[in-house]
Order: structure tokens, then sequence, then C-alpha cells
């Protein structure tokens, strides 16, 4: 039965996976807690923490459920939803200091964008533990006496993952597109519904296959669309899709120009619709909507101690530290997608943005202004 | 073009808040909190929960109290201190970034009121209950609290026409400023709860407003 419902909110919520949809904040306790036992805490988007409480389910331990506006955990913290203020909220008012003899919290690694460890723990005294990036690994990661492996900490795009995000598109697009056609062509909308679906699945379950090809860098939005370095994936997947539908129809004898015409239009908006942001909605590549995706990352040797935060918390596994040398090095740096967590979380302040015209973003600024939906940090009020 | 137009928007968030509050509550909220201002007096010590803007901060400095305005706002709080120096109130003001939570800092019997105005709803139910109990250490012994916040009405009646009436209002609101309220649930139970003392209570014709004072006991 729990089961059941279980499933039903993962399809209902991974069909409106585009939009927040907030649960109670507080403390849950799973199965039987004591003072030693290890506390969680995540974001308060409903199907988060289904999934979490689902993946700690044999063991027993106190999870927090911060408010992050029911945003999930990456989006939160990189957005301003999901700040220091709701960590130490939770940590304050929901009890748990007289629950348990020890002042350390396991937080997601991806909540690294936003939440500060220092300040948190300058101010109400708890330590930060960076957990996995996936509630499957928080287990393993607590029986190990919280010891990540390199795969916790990797951000990937699988299979399912794509196919939840084919759906996460699909869904609203076919939803708004059926509303626009009830009053004047309703035997369009099976047939566009269908299309829509197939679209978005073909070019998300395809990912692996072009993903190399996509380029972070180039011009902004409303250019992106015709420019050939980053549209020209989309232009090929139409002429494809376009192709397949004379040779269909040609076969079927019901070939005409005009039915070319209107689903040849048809399928170009939805095309550009599910392509407008296709790198952002990925959790591998950066947005090409972003200002961000332009930063690099610049490691300053002189101030690295090699305190191994950076590597703790990159969802890429760019860093490599040397624990003889003191010293981080960044031997997969391309893989950077400018999410900032190493900058907000390096104590010596050596990690740091540099735009394409050389200007250094210093960490505190990153810190500071969040990303905004369109990727820029915003309100530059001067700081005081 | 299009990047610029939503920019804009996304930018001034914060400076719109007021406007939105506005329209949600039909501009009652002004007077609202200048009768709750009415209960304060120069030379008393104020603490500010959920400043925001400054609208009750700068009230309250104006008759010469000396006020802490805290928010988890930065951008909010940035347009308060711009409000108060433009007011020349700098003096009798002090904000801090800086949420309930963190109330466990503040001294025990350090302020003559506490005051707060459409945060309470803001707060999940730990927090509020935190936020109260914190309060009361807070306040001096004969201390006030004053409040003005969102609630519901509490006959079916008005329950129907208040959201015939707020639905269009939380619509064009949330359309033109990007602002949205809820109600605070259960407030003078918790209020009760926490060892304050209600002295008064104020509900505007709609029911969904209330304006209320409490107090520590003199013996604290």
């Amino acid at each position: 039965m729990n089961l059941l419902i279980y499933m039903i909110f993962n399809i209902a919520e991974t069909l409106l996976r585009v939009f927040p949809y907030p649960t109670k904040t507080g403390l849950i306790k799973i199965g039987n807690p004591d003072r030693n036992s290890p506390v969680c805490l995540t974001s308060n988007y409903h199907l988060t923490v289904e999934r979490v409480k689902r993946a700690l389910k044999d063991i027993d331990c106190y999870l927090l459920v911060a408010n992050s506006r029911g945003f999930n955990v990456w989006c939160g913290a990189t957005g301003g939803h999901f700040t220091n203020h709701d960590v130490i909220s939770v940590l304050k008012t929901s009890g748990i200091e007289e629950l348990v003899d020890h002042r350390k919290v396991v937080l997601p690694q991806l909540a690294a964008t936003g939440i500060d460890v220092k300040t948190i723990q300058k101010k109400i005294g708890w330590n930060i533990v960076w957990g996995p990036v996936y509630a499957k690994d928080i287990p393993g990661f607590l029986k190990t006496n919280f010891n990540k492996t390199p795969e916790m900490r990797r951000v990937v795009f699988g299979l399912t993952d794509r196919i939840e995000m084919a759906v996460a598109w699909a869904f609203p697009i076919s939803a708004v597109s059926t509303i626009i056609l009830i009053p004047f062509w309703r035997e369009a909308i099976l047939p566009l519904a269908l299309m829509t679906w197939g679209l978005s699945m073909l070019i998300f379950i395809s990912f692996p296959l072009y993903s190399h090809l996509l380029r972070s860098e180039g011009k902004r939005i409303g250019l992106i669309l015709f420019d050939f370095g980053r549209g020209g994936l989309r232009l090929i997947l139409w002429g494809v899709f376009l192709i397949g539908l004379a040779l269909y129809s040609y076969t079927a004898g019901d070939f005409s120009w005009g039915l070319m015409l209107r689903w040849g239009f048809a399928s170009f908006v939805v095309i550009l619709i599910l392509g407008l942001d296709l790198t952002g909605s990925t959790p591998v590549c950066k947005s090409g909507l972003h200002e961000d995706r332009l930063l690099k990352i610049v490691l300053d040797e002189e101030r690295c101690k090699g305190a191994g935060f950076c590597e703790q918390v990159c969802p890429k596994n760019c860093f490599e530290v040397d624990h003889v040398r003191h010293l981080a090095a960044m031997p997969r740096a391309h893989e950077c997608v400018q999410c900032g967590a190493c900058v907000v979380q390096c104590p010596f302040d050596a990690l740091y943005f540099k735009s394409p015209k050389g200007d250094i973003i210093p960490p505190e600024q990153i810190r500071m202004f969040k990303l905004n939906l369109i990727g820029e940090r915003a309100v530059k009020v001067k700081t005081r | 073009m299009s990047t610029y137009v939503l920019m804009r928007i996304l930018e001034s968030v914060p400076s719109r808040y007021d406007k939105g509050i506005r329209i949600l509550t039909l501009g009652q909220l002004d007077k609202s909190y200048d009768r709750l201002i009415s209960n304060i007096n120069s030379g008393q010590t104020v603490l500010d929960i959920g400043c925001g803007t400054g609208a009750l901060t700068l009230r309250a400095a104006v008759k010469g109290a000396k006020v802490k305005g805290i928010d988890v706002n930065p951008y909010m709080l940035e347009i308060a201190q711009k409000r108060a120096s433009e007011a020349r109130l700098k003096r009798n003001i002090e904000f801090c970034e800086m949420g309930v939570a963190e109330l466990g800092n503040e001294k025990p019997s350090s302020y003559d009121v506490v005051m707060s105005g459409l945060c309470f709803s803001e707060l999940s139910e730990d927090e509020l209950i935190y936020t109260l109990k914190e309060t009361n250490r807070v306040l001096k012994p004969g201390g006030l609290l004053l409040v003005v916040d969102e609630v519901k009405p509490d006959s079916a009646l008005k329950k129907i026409i208040n959201w015939t009436i707020r639905t269009p209002l939380v619509i064009v609101a949330y359309l033109l400023t990007q602002t949205t309220t809820h109600p605070v649930t259960s407030l003078q139970e918790k209020i009760k709860k926490s060892g304050l003392l209600i002295e008064s209570m104020r509900l505007n014709k709609m029911e969904n407003l209330i304006e209320l004072t409490g107090r520590k006991s003199q013996a604290g």
C-alpha cells in the first residue's frame, strides 16, 4: 500500500516536475533513533523528501526537512531559496538539539552551492558533513562512517533520469497544446501529444549520443536558435522528423503539402520549446541561458592549503587533492559546470570565477548573490 | 531585449514587495501599523522580527525608540537601510540579517517591545513556537508583544466572502509584484502556550487581519 502511494507520488510529481511542490518542514524520526543517531537534512520538495525517507527506511536516524520553498536541493541552493537561514532555522527550531548529543548534520552535497559551512558553524556550532549526491547512497555513506567514494560525489544523467526529464517536459507542453487546440482543431490533439512525447523521449534518451557535440559557449538568449553551433542539432532533428513524416504519409497514401506544412510547423515549435534550454534540462551541462557558463574556475595555488572541500563538493569530480603537498589540482577542469560549490566552500578563498574578459569575481559575491532563473546573480546592491 | 525585461522583473522583487502587500490588504495595513505603534514610547528598546523593508521599524524609530530590525532577506534589508538613512533615522535603528532561529543569541529581558508585521505567517509551525518562546525570554517583565498578521476568518460566511475577494487580489498582486501572503493559524493558542498574556485583539471587518497586543507578566 505504501509502495503504491509512493509510486503514485513519483508519477504525478514527475509529470509536474518543472513546478515546485513544498511539503511540511521539521523533524522526521526514522526507525528508532537514539542520542547518537545520525542526523540528515534535506529540502522540502515533496518528492525529494519521499525519496530520502525511502532510502533511509532501514536506518535509525533523524531526517530534518528545511524550508526550500518547495524547490529541489540543487536549484534551491543555487537560486537562493534554500539558504543558511533555512538550515539554521530547522536545526534550532525542530527540537533536534534536545534529541542528540552530537552536533553533526549530513547535508546533500548539491546544497554546497548555497549553504555556507563556516557561517552555520560560527552562528550555532553545528558541523556540516557533505553527504552523497543521491539519496540511494546515504545508507552506504552512513555505514562507512561518512566515507564518500568518488562515485557518490558525481552527478550523472542515467536512463531513468533522462526518461523523467523527457516526461517533465512532454507533459506540460502537451497539456498546454491540448488546451489551445480544443476550440478549433480537435483532431490534432492526440497526434500532437504523441508527437510531443515522442520527440521529447527521442531528444533525452539519445542524449549521450550527441552530448559531446553540445557547446556551452556561444551567444546570448534569443540568438541560440539561429546559432548553428548550438541550434544546429535541433534543426537536424527537425529535418529527420520531417523526412520520417513525408515517408510515412507517402506510404500511407495521403501525402499532401498542406499536411507537411501544418505538421512541419507544429513539430518545429515543439522542438524549439524542448530545445530552448536543452543543456539546462540536464544535470551534466550548464544551462545555455546562464551567463555563468562563460566563467572559468581559477585555482590560486598560493592560497590553497589542500583542505579538499572542493574535492568533496564538486559534482563533476574536477578536483584532485595532493594530501602530501597539501595542494588541490583540477585535472578535469573541462568538465566544470560552473555550479560554484567549490568557490562557496573553499575556506581559504583559493578558488574564484574569472569572466571571459578577464574580470575576477570574488568568492564573497558568489556566496552572497544567488542565481536567478536566467542565470544572473540578482540585485547587485553594494555590500556594506 | 527579453532578457533585459525579465531581469528587471526579477531584480526588483523586493522593492515592489510593499506595493504587493498594499494590494493584498487593500491599504488597511498602514492603519493597523500606525495603531500598533501608538503603544511604543520614546526611549524604549524595540525588536522588529521580520522587518522586511522597514515599515514598522521606521515608524517605531520616528517615535524615538531604539529599534533592532531583523530579517533573512538581505535585499529587503538593503532597502530598509536606505529608507532609514533617507529619513535620517539611522542613529536609532540597527538592521541585522538574521532569522528567528538566532533569537537565542539575544540577551534575556533586553527589550521593552517585540513587534512583528506579516512575518509570523511566513514561519513554519516549529519556527513560530520557537519565536514566541524566545520572545517571552527576551522581553523585559511587563514588556509588550505587538503583532499584525493575516488570519483566516472564523465564520463560514466570512470565509466565503474572504475567499471571493482575496482570490483576485492574490492574482493581481502576484502578477504585478510577485508577492503573496498566507494566513497564520491558531496564533492565540500559540501565544498562550508560550506563557505570554494576550492583552487585546482587534480583527478588521473581514476578520482576515489581526492586530494583537500581548504582554509578558510582571513577575518575569
